[in-house]
């Protein structure tokens, strides 16, 4: 019993970690389309400019993005389980990061449509406007998946 | 000895305090209950009409009756007497009605009591390439005749929202109208060579006026009188001081209310004091060289729907000023103009509870305001009889 709760305890660690460093990622990158999108309208962005929006958003976009991340995750992890229980022993230990990091990123995509669909403005991260800061995104959801399945395999 | 009966004597201090709180409490309730009724009794509020999906905007009729449209494409006609007319006008060109797509503005032209000509604005296309368009009709018999399309934005975006949709008559008889970013298209506001985010000028049958600032410009649309605005849905030109004058829709945050200039650029998306709705930077910058800054800035928004200049006897007090429709905000606003700008002086109507999406001066001088929701109401605002 005592080792089932280390083991949940274990995992719920592992979940934050995988949230916390796919959200913090996810806001860096959209910060980035954002810039971008601005200094191709001419306006100048110093570094010192990039860098304090780009931390700015870190405290203001962030916990959403996180939100959205712990729900995405947390429906995709175990799709990904799942998954590999399908996979013999050893391709299990090949396909498990794979496996994990694609159950991350398709997770968020999910939630990005989901979020689409149900708020009233029609995308509600302006970086995945366009195909590119979509992919882009759904690389934090890959991290994610990544960084969960990486604790739990040195766990192992 | 002093620890005694320590709580004794605080039990009779703290019963004193609680009561005296308590009465404090009572007459400041009195109070606020008075003054409330006391504002409330400032002005009478009628239900012209009601029933209204989605009311957007609103037109005097020279006979007193009223000309309302509903987003879903219908035109309405409300009597003074009689109220609303069931069967809705005929004749309105069909719209793309989804989301905030649909029918927008009605405006009777200067010389309507002779040629009887009124104007449209509406979300045109389909949801995978949709714009907005400028209808020009003739009012006869109750009805629209001899309909026709003069001018449609492009290119065509995918989507429903920010259509901006507002126009106003300058005394050159030339036609101001305001176009939206379509949100996702937010970049396009600074494109010279696209409609999104700007507002144009016209001629009445659609042409491009030969004075428009950038005729002649290569890669500049000649219909652009001025950029950078987000979703204007709020446009007055004034007469006395001959100003132009536009409010428009920001993110979370950055409403602006602006000073039209021709040429001028508004700033959206690249100057703003607002934020995405996501908490994220839209931009770093809330000035920038070259990019004009708004008279007022509503952060929080207020999401400004509507507004006009009141020019009448019944509220002498309001004379001249902007009368701004919220709807997040569930007010409207009332902006003092002067020399030196404009300040956000008070806000009105609030114990109505309504989203408002348009307010108008009537020609008999009252405030005539549009509820935005599928039973939207028409409500004419008039002093309270003492």
């Amino acid at each position: 019993m005592q080792k089932m709760i280390v083991s949940a305890m274990r995992m719920l660690v592992y979940f934050i970690l995988a949230v916390l460093c796919a959200s913090l990622a996810g806001s860096v990158i959209q910060s980035q389309f954002n810039l971008v999108a601005i200094s191709a309208l001419g306006a100048p962005v110093p570094v010192p400019v990039w860098l304090a929006t780009t931390l700015e958003d870190l405290a203001g976009f962030a916990p959403l993005y996180a939100a959205m991340m712990a729900v995405s995750l947390l429906l995709a992890l175990p799709v990904a389980a799942l998954a590999l229980r399908l996979l013999t022993p050893a391709q299990r230990s090949t396909w498990q990061l794979p496996v994990y990091a694609l159950a991350g990123a398709l997770g968020i995509c999910a939630a990005f449509l989901a979020a689409n669909a149900a708020a009233p403005m029609p995308t509600l991260i302006a970086a995945t406007r366009s195909v590119a800061g979509t992919l882009a995104m759904m690389l934090s959801g890959a991290l994610g998946g990544w960084v969960f399945a990486r604790l739990h395999t040195l766990d192992q | 000895m002093y620890n005694r009966f320590p709580h004794a004597p605080r039990r009779v201090s703290a019963a004193r305090t609680t009561s005296l709180i308590a009465l404090l409490m009572a007459v400041l309730w009195l109070a606020s209950a008075h003054a409330a009724d006391s504002e409330s009794r400032e002005y009478d509020s009628q239900v012209m009409a009601e029933g209204l999906v989605h009311p957007w905007s609103l037109a005097f009729l020279p006979d007193g009756r009223m000309l309302v449209t509903e987003r879903a494409g219908r035109l309405r006609l409300v009597d003074v007497q009689d109220g609303l007319r069931e069967a809705p006008v005929s004749g309105v060109p069909d719209v793309f009605a989804s989301g905030q797509a649909g029918l927008k503005d009605v405006v009777l032209a200067p010389d309507f009591a002779d040629s009887g000509e009124l104007y449209l604005t509406y979300a045109c296309g389909t949801a995978r390439a949709n714009g907005l368009c400028l209808a020009r009709a003739r009012w006869q018999d109750d009805a629209l005749q001899d309909v026709q399309t003069l001018f449609t934005t492009r290119p065509t975006k995918r989507g429903d929202a920010h259509y901006g949709g507002r126009m106003v008559f300058l005394p050159d008889d030339t036609l101001v109208l305001t176009l939206g970013d379509g949100f996702d298209y937010r970049e396009a506001a600074q494109d010279p060579g696209s409609h999104i985010g700007k507002t144009v000028r016209l001629n009445r049958d659609g042409s491009v006026p030969a004075d428009n600032p950038f005729v002649g410009h290569a890669g500049v649309l000649p219909e652009i009188y001025t950029l950078g605005h987000r979703n204007a849905q709020g446009i007055v030109f004034d007469a006395t001081t001959q100003r132009l004058y536009a409010h428009e829709h920001g993110p979370r945050g950055g409403d602006e209310l602006n000073l039209l200039a021709p040429g001028k650029n508004y700033g959206w998306p690249l100057v703003t004091h607002g934020k995405d709705y996501t908490g994220a930077r839209i931009t770093p910058y809330t000035t920038l060289p070259g990019f004009e800054p708004p008279m007022v800035d509503w952060t929080p928004s207020i999401a400004p729907a509507g507004m006009t200049q009141y020019r009448g006897d019944l509220f002498p007090q309001w004379e001249g000023n902007l009368l701004v429709a919220a709807l997040a905000g569930k007010r409207v606003h009332r902006v003092v103009l002067s020399d030196e700008g404009a300040r956000d002086e008070e806000q009105l109507f609030g114990e109505i509870n309504a989203r408002f999406r348009d307010v108008r001066t009537g020609p008999d001088g009252a405030v005539y305001l549009l509820t935005d929701s599928p039973a939207g109401r028409l409500l004419r605002i008039t002093p309270a009889e003492r």
